[in-house]
């Protein structure tokens, strides 16, 4: 196919129906029993509504990212429940649910920008929320063995989550050469994040190189401290159409281009888990893309482990093959560093909210887009950002290339 | 229990690693489809496996097991590239003398040691050693 003409996959900036995020909304992430899941979805949604200028009436479309700790809550969902919890029975056209575990968030992306972009709808709220920190964790533990581990193939060796991540840990280190402290750095260099983040689970305690490798070997080379905790989350934003964003909005953010890479199902038939599907994504986005990986000013890429980030920035040429983990422990992903990375904190240290942490990672990126976020954690000037999205046994590799739009620049 | 694991599952019941083969195409399978992902064909068999792979990456499983694993911890996890050119996850035995899976190193050969037919029923899953070099 080299050399053939390739159409590129994007909408036009200048598109009155241009898809665009123009509000997000987020919870504290932890243990809050006290909490509900409705009551959350409830909050969340309110506060994505109010960034967004918008009045609850706006809203058309609901589009319902799972949660995994019930599937009685996750049924509520499917049915509607949302419409009338936030008074849109009638007005509200469409609501749904999309499932693609980590990754869900980017695909709701892609659907909304779909929605909107083809008249289908003109202001898609997207939320989540998860009541994992306050679960039985080892139900929850179970549950995760028995879903989306292959259950006649794989489920009778033994295999669980936190063995998945050893497994692509392992592969990486081996391919890269980096030592157990360069992996440490890069939960170091995460926690450093969250500690700007009053939404994080540990935005109150630093973490260490020493501290994780004196921690409790797991899955080998996996320890404790490198393995995420599960957190009660919910976390929320709104697309709507560049034609309505300029009405109440002097800025925006946008997609200029998206890639991705199924690459299993099964962690066993993935023939390169130093790679994984990344490289293949990013190729795929930068090919319709106006801009590429020199250009970005910050990346969030899913970390339920280091490798599964190091191995993405990698892939994603923000970082030279072989090199990610060093780069973390360099300090360049850090607050102040050259290229910060995951600037919530991650799933490792804002908190694992189940199918919510990747949504956590993309609403962060917006957030920054739209320069929303607490100082000092607001990247100055923060123009283009790179999100990566992973969902199952890492199963697929999503890249979403945001960058925010300033209404006299479209002239 | 879908039937297409039942060849796979007799084959280690009696010590062999089967894999599952398309009698149209000769495409090797594994984990074992309900047609062939190479042609399409829904003539599936299995051919006998050597035994001999390659180990891309591995883990030892020291907390956190799922349910009903517990009793068995520390256990050695694989996934096997097999000469076939087909790939598997699979357990990986101690060693003997105490230095539990020292032996084993990501890209080393291995090679399939299956259980006993008792073991297979409890853990239908493929175990393999270190290949002697």
């Amino acid at each position: 196919m080299a050399g053939d003409f390739v159409p590129k996959m994007t909408t036009d900036k200048r598109s009155p129906n241009d898809p665009v995020f123009i509000g997000v909304g987020e919870l504290p992430s932890g243990r809050y029993p006290n909490r509900t899941f409705i009551g959350d979805l409830t909050e969340v949604a309110h506060l994505a509504i109010q960034d967004s200028g918008l009045s609850r009436s706006d809203i058309d479309t609901i589009l319902l990212i799972p949660c995994l700790h019930s599937f009685a809550d996750q049924a509520d969902l499917i049915f509607s429940r949302m419409v009338e919890e936030l008074g849109l029975s009638k007005s509200a056209k469409s609501s749904f649910m999309a499932h693609s575990g980590g990754s869900t968030s980017d695909n709701a992306v892609r659907i909304a920008s779909g929605l909107i972009a083809g008249g289908h709808a003109r202001n898609v709220l997207v939320l989540q929320a998860e009541r994992w920190g306050s679960a039985d964790l080892s139900k929850m533990v179970t549950m995760l063995t028995l879903n989306g581990i292959p259950q006649e193939w794989e489920q009778p060796s033994g295999i669980t989550f936190n063995a998945i991540g050893a497994l692509i840990t392992r592969a990486y280190m081996e391919a890269s050469g980096s030592t157990p402290a360069e992996m440490a750095s890069v939960c170091v260099a995460l926690r450093q994040w969250s500690r700007l983040n009053p939404n994080a689970m540990y935005r109150d305690r630093d973490l260490t190189i020493d501290e994780i490798l004196a921690s409790k070997m797991i899955c080998d080379p996996l320890r404790a401290k490198e393995c995420p905790m599960l957190a009660d989350g919910a976390a929320a934003f709104v697309m709507t159409s560049a034609e309505n964003a300029r009405r109440n909005h002097d800025s925006w953010v946008r997609v200029n281009a998206s890639g991705g890479c199924v690459s299993h199902y099964s962690l066993g038939q993935e023939t390169d888990a130093a790679t994984l599907g990344w490289k293949i994504a990013a190729d795929r986005a930068y090919t319709h893309a106006d801009w590429g990986p020199q250009d970005a000013d910050f990346a969030q890429i899913y970390d339920s482990y280091a490798a599964i980030t190091t191995i993405g920035a990698e892939g994603l040429g923000l970082v030279p093959p072989g090199e990610a983990a060093r780069f973390f422990h360099a300090g360049h992903a850090s607050p102040g560093g050259k290229l910060p990375m995951n600037t919530n904190g991650g799933l490792l240290s804002a908190g694992h909210t189940g199918v919510g942490g990747g949504l956590a990672l993309l609403v962060e990126g917006i957030r920054q887009l739209l320069h929303r976020a607490e100082t000092p954690r607001q990247i100055e000037g923060a123009r283009r950002g790179i999100i990566g999205g992973s969902g199952g046994s890492y199963m697929d590799a999503q890249v979403l290339l945001l960058e925010r739009i300033e209404k006299g620049e479209l002239q | 229990m879908s039937a297409i694991v039942e060849g796979f599952r007799e084959g280690l019941k009696q010590g062999e690693l089967r894999i599952q083969t398309c009698n149209a195409c000769g495409t090797h399978i594994l984990y074992p489809r309900h047609r062939c992902i190479s042609c399409g064909s829904d003539d599936l068999g299995w051919t006998v496996a050597s035994g001999r792979g390659v180990l891309h990456t591995f883990t030892v499983v020291r907390a956190v097991p799922p349910e009903g694993f517990e009793d068995e911890l520390p256990y050695g996890l694989g996934v096997v590239k097999l000469e076939e050119g087909v790939q598997l996850m699979a357990r990986l035995w101690p060693a003997t003398d105490g230095s539990g899976w020292d032996g084993y190193a990501c890209n080393a050969p291995v090679v399939f040691s299956p259980s006993d037919a008792a073991s297979v029923d409890k853990r239908p899953v493929a175990w393999f050693a270190p290949a002697a070099v």
